[in-house]
């Protein structure tokens, strides 16, 4: 009897000898092992460039940042001066993880750095509390040959002459305004028939909005810029506009008949001297994750 | 098939047949607005996305994505904790997959590709019938996904996932990523039905796990039910209500797939299904 019983059941195996069961454990086995041979290979295919992307304030370093990120964006969210943005498919690994592009809109390290704050994984580390503990990564003076400072000329003359766009001469008018002595202040005001010069950012408006529309009255600026005492000062904006100045981030070391900025190891890297360059391809540029001892 | 419903004439009488679906797409629309809002006009009542938020400042934290987080960087950071535990507690409360149908943009998608599947398949556009795959495929998913981000330190999945994806789209604006959503509801409306939400999303994992447990759950009252089998008809998940409304072995849905969508509630036209808080009866 038992023998017939298994002998039957035997039989039945061999009518469909991939019963249901052993299906299933097959097809998961070779599920699992197929989804894992393609994550790991992914890995490969989809790595993302270490070196390629500057990273807000307190990013871990890039390995663990990319592992810690949890792709919220909420650091993009809270961002006061709306600079930063979340990578794309083409960076691999690094989708959604925040960055910025510099010559477009460098990091301003705000007061109590809200996108540090606002990191639920700790990717940008909690540990950092004011800019200048940052290290995004380093500036470095790309071409020294077309830095105004090493050639010894003013911004605001340099931007004068390559004026393009209407937005470009309100820009020169309010870099310009606050660097006047008393004498240039007075020849402004008389012109203008404005009576007291005690907010910059008034008489600012009144010139972009009226007068300053005019051709001749633009032409008569040009002049007093031209004459003035700053014209004769060589470009200095890579530090005037530094976050950090305090921490002297740039040291204008003087060579044969110039000026040239170098970049200290105080530097952070937030790239906003990057975006503060006047010459057409900023002749600064910061490179991601770079330290200053790397560097020399 | 004959099940085990006792009323034997429909009372074919539903007041409300879009009651809670109306609901339930303001919800998603309004949840998802509150993020896009928070970017776009500074509103500062839900921050983030669907992987990671705040709600007026505490912290919220899609449990898949936090797992994949800390195994990758095997960090684990007291926010994100907070963040797990709030979403833990919260879903355990309103019923798991709650997620699922309420809040998750992609579900919505999802829903509308089902109309078009079956607008495909009722003019005979494709040949091949709507094809089902196992659910336990979601769990190899969730549980392959979090061993390779343990070995590669990569949260590799995220370049995949169509939650974290689409709702970095809606706050961020779109990207290429869309593609694979693209191609996901391509799928969905041309092979399998509800393909991802049923067989595949490893973010319904944890959602799952909660929703066995928690307290707001579908009543099927046994009285009622005629048998005509139109909830099955419309459920995201129609292996759910097998128990109940084809065997008779259960009054609720307890199964935690069950993402409290309401369409069977709002399909049946004989009152035989309905939201119920279980174990509110024992406590009163």
């Amino acid at each position: 009897m038992m023998y017939k019983v298994i002998k039957k059941n035997m039989n039945k195996k061999k009518k469909s000898p991939l019963s249901r069961r052993s299906f299933l454990k097959g097809s998961t086995l070779s599920f699992v092992a197929g989804t894992i041979t393609v994550g790991g290979a992914s890995q490969y295919v989809f790595r993302a460039d270490d070196t390629e992307l500057l990273r807000p304030p307190g990013a871990l370093d890039e390995s663990t940042f990319l592992a810690s990120c949890i792709k919220c964006g909420q650091c993009v969210q809270v961002c006061p001066p709306q600079i930063l943005d979340l990578a794309g498919l083409s960076k691999g690994f690094a989708i959604g993880t925040p960055y910025l592009t510099p010559r477009e809109g460098a990091c301003l390290l705000c007061k109590g750095l809200p996108c540090v704050l606002a990191c639920p994984t700790g990717a940008l580390d909690h540990d950092i509390t004011e800019g200048k503990e940052a290290e995004m990564g380093l500036a470095v003076l790309r071409s020294p040959k077309t830095c105004l400072a090493t050639k010894s000329v003013n911004d605001i003359v340099f931007g004068l002459e390559n004026l393009k766009t209407k937005e470009d001469r309100i820009k020169i008018i309010s870099e310009f305004l606050p660097r006047m002595d008393d004498l240039e202040k007075k020849a402004l005001l008389e012109k203008f028939n404005i009576e007291k010069l005690s907010d910059i950012n008034e008489v600012n408006a009144k010139l972009v909005s009226s007068q300053m529309q005019s051709e001749s009255d633009f032409n008569w600026f040009k002049d007093l810029v031209k004459n003035s005492k700053q014209a004769e000062t060589s470009c200095r904006i890579c530090l005037d506009k530094c976050p950090i100045k305090e921490e002297k981030p740039i040291v204008f070391s003087k060579t044969s008949a110039a000026h040239i900025p170098v970049f200290q190891e105080s530097c952070v890297g937030c790239g906003v001297c990057e975006m503060e360059c006047p010459t057409e391809d900023s002749c600064i540029t910061i490179i991601p994750r770079l330290t200053y001892k790397e560097k020399v | 098939m004959k099940g085990p419903g006792l009323r034997a004439v429909s009372i074919d009488e539903n007041k409300y047949p879009y009651k809670w679906r109306v609901l339930r797409w303001s919800t998603v629309v309004g949840i998802n607005f509150f993020f896009f809002a928070s970017y776009y006009f500074d509103i500062q009542i839900l921050e983030g996305t669907l992987s990671a938020s705040r709600f007026l400042g505490l912290h919220l934290a899609d449990p898949y994505a936090s797992f994949q987080v800390m195994l990758a960087s095997k960090i684990v950071k007291t926010n994100l904790i907070i963040g797990l535990l709030t979403i833990g507690f919260l879903y355990l409360l309103i019923g798991g997959r709650s997620f699922c149908a309420w809040v998750c943009p992609y579900g919505l998608l999802s829903e509308i590709a089902g109309f078009f599947h079956k607008f495909v398949r009722k003019h005979g556009l494709i040949k091949l019938g709507n094809q089902t795959y196992g659910r336990e495929t979601k769990y190899y998913f969730f549980f392959v996904s979090l061993f390779l981000s343990l070995i590669t330190g990569y949260t590799g999945f995220e370049i995949f996932n169509p939650v974290g994806g689409l709702s970095r789209a809606i706050v961020f604006g779109p990207s290429v990523a869309l593609f694979f959503i693209a191609s996901m509801l391509g799928l969905e409306i041309l092979i399998s039905k509800r393909g991802w939400c049923r067989y595949l999303c490893p973010v319904a994992v944890p959602y799952i796990i909660l929703g066995k447990f928690s307290p707001v759950k579908i009543k099927w009252k046994p009285e009622n039910c005629t048998n005509c089998k139109e909830c099955q008809k419309v459920c995201v998940v129609p292996f759910v209500l097998i128990d109940a409304v084809n065997k008779g072995i259960v009054e609720y849905v307890d199964s935690g797939e069950c993402t409290r969508c309401g369409l069977c509630v709002d399909a049946c036209n004989d009152a035989a299904l309905g939201f119920e808080i279980k174990y509110l009866d024992k406590l009163i």
